[in-house]
């Protein structure tokens, strides 16, 4: 009777415990997000941050989340970064004051909470995007999410990660250089992997 | 009444009257050849036309910059940016000019302080690249930025009782300073020289057309010198034009004081002088093209 009174205060000591917040720290080397812009209404052109850094705070039992990311705005990358011909590549053109002034804002930060969960997965994150000193709203739908025992460490340590996308038209953050060559609306496409502390 | 039979139309003229019918005026005005050389031009010679016998014909070269960075960055000043404070600064130069201009002389002495002052401005205006820096990158950066800035509205502005040599020094110092911009990696800040170099011609250009000097004074020559100065440190610290090439353009301000025989007509003083700072100008540019030739983008 004694072992069963404790074991039932153990299990309510330990369940508060099981249900806290879990901080997870973003996996830069599988962390990249990713944008399309149309260029010239003819081709969606692809490109990505290198360089991201960040955190998610997780309570799947209390179905609720943040997540805070942090880009370098100088790691930009379209795949064009070599001059060839031209006096400057175009990542280095995308650096400049015509987009993202990485010298002036070498930061663009993404502060989001999960609002909409299927079960214990968060499946669309309202957030702020400030980009260029200027925060406005961006809402991404989570396509895919999902936590697993790392097996890369045998498990000893859990892994979540998945796929959000979002848009955000450019020109509300005061980048309009050239719009409509180059189109306003930006479309978001973020692949993520966060390692649990 | 026999009607005449159907008159020939430029092109040009078919296109914009079918942009126009599409409802795409705005598009018209999207165009960079628009923003930083045709609405500044026109609008700096409106500006020049009004202001001339109120002996305010150097508003010119704010009101050019004004119209281009409308264009390209809205009258937006939140948050400050470096650009936006750039922008804000063309008025409250204009505004400075008029100011000395009725209460200093246009001597050297004040063409000096208005320099200092200018170049301690570029420290504020620059300021949020400048804290990312390490301290001693810091320091250097801000210094030369403040030297140059000094530097630049000092010669300018020195300019401030020859309103030809104003004239032709904001030309040259403008489309030289824009030019260098686009082959620094930043067409934005390149159309802001542009419009510069525009505004300024069209202030010249009512002198060579009423064949008279109006009053260059500081309204002109401030807002000429600091804009171009500013405009050039931005494509220093943002993108990526070398400080060699910046320094090279000192040679606009320069030429303008190269000696002319005064007894020549004002047109033709306009065209010499102009030649000079224009060729100035465009040294940076072509030293950078012939370093690494090749298309700006």
């Amino acid at each position: 009777m004694k072992k069963l009174v404790f074991a039932t205060i153990a299990a309510a000591i330990s369940a508060p415990a099981a249900a806290a917040p879990e901080t997870y720290v973003i996996d830069p080397r599988h962390t990249f997000p990713h944008f399309t812009v149309n260029h010239l209404g003819v081709a969606n052109i692809y490109g990505r941050f290198n360089r991201t850094t960040g955190r998610l705070i997780l309570d799947k039992a209390a179905r609720t989340g943040t997540i805070e990311v942090v880009l370098e705005t100088a790691s930009i990358d379209t795949g064009d970064n070599e001059r060839g011909e031209r006096k400057r590549s175009r990542d280095e053109h995308l650096r400049s004051p015509d987009f993202f002034n990485a010298a002036e804002f070498p930061q663009m930060i993404y502060k989001g909470t999960a609002t909409k969960w299927n079960d214990d997965t968060p499946v669309e994150i309202d957030g702020q995007l400030t980009l260029l000193g200027v925060t406005r709203p961006v809402r991404l739908t989570v396509d895919h999410f999902r936590c697993l025992p790392d097996p890369r460490v045998g498990g000893k340590r859990e892994v979540c990660g998945g796929n959000a996308t979002g848009t955000l038209r450019r020109s509300e953050f005061g980048m309009k250089f050239g719009i409509p060559g180059t189109s306003d609306e930006i479309r978001l496409l973020m692949q993520f992997e966060a390692l649990r502390q | 009444m026999s009607r005449s039979g159907p008159t020939r139309v430029h092109p040009a003229t078919c296109r914009l009257q079918r942009t126009i019918r599409r409802g795409n005026v705005l598009s018209f005005f999207d165009h960079p050849a628009i923003q930083g050389g045709v609405a500044p031009f026109v609008v700096g010679v409106v500006v020049a036309a009004l202001f001339f016998r109120f002996r305010l014909a150097g508003l010119a070269v704010a009101a050019g910059f004004c119209t281009a960075a409308y264009f390209i960055n809205g009258f937006s000043f939140t948050p400050l940016t470096a650009t936006r404070k750039i922008i804000l600064l063309a008025p409250a130069a204009a505004l400075i000019g008029i100011l000395c201009d009725a209460f200093a002389r246009p001597a050297r002495a004040t063409a000096v302080a208005l320099g200092l002052a200018s170049g301690a401005l570029s420290i504020w205006v620059f300021w949020s690249v400048l804290v990312q820096k390490d301290l001693l990158q810091a320091l250097a950066l801000g210094a030369g930025a403040a030297l140059w800035v000094a530097l630049v509205v000092s010669l300018t502005c020195g300019l401030a009782a020859q309103p030809v040599r104003a004239g032709a020094a904001g030309l040259g110092l403008g489309l030289g300073t824009g030019a260098a911009a686009v082959l620094g990696a930043t067409a934005s800040y390149g159309l802001l020289g542009i419009a510069l170099g525009a505004a300024a011609g069209a202030f010249l250009l009512a002198q060579m057309i009423l064949n008279r000097k109006t009053d260059a004074g500081f309204t002109f020559t401030l807002p000429a010198g600091l804009l171009a100065a500013l405009v050039g440190v931005g494509s220093v610290l943002l993108a990526q034009l070398p400080w060699h090439a910046l320094a090279l353009l000192l040679l606009a301000p320069l030429a303008a004081h190269v000696p002319v025989p005064e007894r020549v007509s004002v047109p033709v003083q306009a065209v010499i002088l102009s030649a000079l700072t224009l060729a100035a100008g465009a040294v940076p540019a072509v030293f950078m093209w012939r370093a690494e030739p090749g298309l700006p983008f």
